[in-house]
């Protein structure tokens, strides 16, 4: 992508996808003049194919789809270090979870499926048991991912040192939480939600 | 909640790590309010509040997870106390969101069926320690000075970003930590690294991610002469912590990697680079031992870098 000169068509601008970035983020990406301040705080940004302030030009330019194909948002930390900094008030660390968002309705084409992977996973405790357990989330991640050998050294050490908790129960009003995502559920098919 | 007279109490929001990998954070939260005779009542039947990959992936969906728990936090007393930093951010960023803006709060009254509580003050334990409590009496309650211990005060993301959010202290320069650690008799260390990210909740899919970051870490605080690094927060405590042997192994070797080099041979005039264990306390455990709470009640057997043989090296155990 660096060094690539990179065509602009009506094919890959997009701008509707820029207004719904806008929309969810509560952030303009117009305001941003490219000072690079961002990605020079970034901790991720060596990890990234378009450090932060290349994320926020691609917007401008209606490229989001590029986005979505690369890895970056996938590699921001949400350490909040972008947004305290910008001299315009760009959201930044906002932007990304709307990118984010964007990738994971359209089930998206990011090719960091073992952050989704970890993502899906540890929301899929909250709905089913309230709280997070580290071993059943740690364990389910290793299998889905098809690495059962990863940490595996680490586990019996944890367990002994009573880091990891070998049951688990749900929480009492644990239907609370199912109401929860289903009003949201409802509201997202009915439209009343982004 | 108003000084003077009155006690200081509290509810508490514990949050998942503190009942899990991050007990000894627990334990000795519990232990040092105790002791300071300050309040601290769990808020029954908490959720887990999404953390990083609830607001990752959908912000309503987070919102609506910490606005349910504010409002079972108002079912106790006293302002909410917060020792984990995420769920701190999370807890605040939403009140700051849903305050700011009608059209997201009438999404979450719908998705929690009932009103948020908005004005249920959320606290950190720092701010309770520093500001509520007050250093003044924190220093006068010292029974054990922890005198002669180097610390390097650790603040990574979320205690200070966005500066809006958690209102703690400033948000490029902060001192909280700091002026805790002078109270209790502690000596903060000058370092480069205090607000540097740790690589956070990559821990599971990008762990790699982690040992490069918190090498750096470990590695800036050693150079600073600290003999160990204060944090107060369960993911910082656990990438520091629990990884720090396989952080070892991969940066050791002088030659290993890139920047195992530039460490090697330039900070250290070519030698290898130190390898000194560098044990990381939670905050509430440095100001419990210096309260005089005896050692047991403070979790360190939970802990992968042994900071026994430190703390007797200092006659503090
Ligand atoms: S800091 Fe703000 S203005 Fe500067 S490049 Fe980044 S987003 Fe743009
Ligand atoms: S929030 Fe994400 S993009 Fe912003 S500085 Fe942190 S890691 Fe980089």
């Amino acid at each position: 992508m660096k060094n690539k000169l990179m065509h602009l068509s009506n094919e890959t601008m997009n701008i509707g996808f820029v207004k719904k970035v806008e929309a969810l983020s509560g952030s303009s990406v117009r305001r941003c003049f490219q000072c690079g301040k961002c990605s020079a705080g970034c901790p991720m940004s060596a990890f990234m194919e378009h450090p932060p302030n290349r994320v926020v030009r691609l917007l401008q330019l209606g490229q989001g789809q590029r986005i979505l194909a690369g890895r970056s948002i996938w590699y921001c930390a949400s350490c909040e270090t972008c947004t305290t900094r910008c001299p315009n008030k760009v959201d930044l660390a906002a932007i990304m979870d709307a990118l984010r968002k964007l990738s994971w309705d359209a089930d998206g084409p990011s090719k960091e499926s073992y952050v989704q992977l970890a993502n899906r996973l540890f929301i899929e405790n909250i709905r089913t048991y309230g709280r997070q357990y580290e071993l059943r989330l740690g364990a389910a991640f290793n299998m889905k991912s098809g690495q059962f050998l990863k940490d595996l050294m680490l586990g019996p050490k944890l367990i002994s040192k009573g880091k990891l908790k070998m049951f688990h129960s749900k929480n009492k009003n644990i239907a609370d939480i199912e109401g929860i995502f289903k009003r949201i559920e409802e509201m997202r098919k009915k439209g009343e939600a982004l | 909640m108003t000084p003077g007279k009155k006690r200081l109490s509290y509810s508490y929001y514990p949050g998942c790590s503190l009942h899990a990998s991050g007990r000894e954070y627990d334990i000795s939260t519990r232990a040092l309010f105790k002791a300071l005779n300050v309040g601290l009542k769990e808020v029954p039947d908490w959720f887990c509040c999404g953390a990083t990959p609830a607001h990752n992936v959908d912000e309503l969906l987070s919102l609506s997870l910490c606005a349910k728990n504010l409002s079972l936090a108002e079912e106790v007393e006293g302002d909410l106390a917060v020792a984990c930093a995420a769920c701190f951010s999370r807890l605040k960023t939403t009140q700051h969101h849903l305050k700011e803006d009608d059209n997201k709060r009438k999404q979450v009254e719908v998705a929690i069926d009932g009103a948020a509580a908005l004005n249920k003050p959320v606290k950190h334990i720092l701010e309770i320690l520093a500001r509520e409590y007050g250093l003044a009496k924190l220093e006068e309650s010292v029974k054990k000075p922890l005198v002669g211990l180097k610390v390097a005060a650790y603040y990574g993301c979320l205690l200070t970003r966005p500066p809006e959010v958690p209102e703690l202290d400033d948000c490029e320069d902060p001192s909280i930590m700091e002026d805790v650690l002078r109270a209790l008799g502690a000596e903060p260390v000058k370092w480069s690294h205090r607000m540097e990210c740790c690589g956070a909740n990559f821990t599971l899919s990008r762990p790699g991610v982690v040992l490069k970051l918190s090498n750096a870490i470990l590695e800036s605080a050693r150079i600073a002469g600290a003999d160990c690094i204060m944090v107060a927060c369960p993911l910082c405590h656990g990438n520091l912590d629990i990884r720090q042997k396989e952080i070892k192994e991969a940066y050791g070797a002088p030659d290993s990697t890139l920047f195992g080099n530039i460490f090697g041979s330039e900070l250290h005039g070519g030698s290898a680079p130190d390898q000194r264990d560098v044990p990381i306390f939670y905050v509430t455990q440095l100001a419990a031992l210096a309260m005089g709470v005896a050692s047991q009640s403070l979790g360190f057997e939970s802990v992968i870098t042994d900071p026994k043989p430190l703390l007797r090296d200092k006659q503090l155990l």
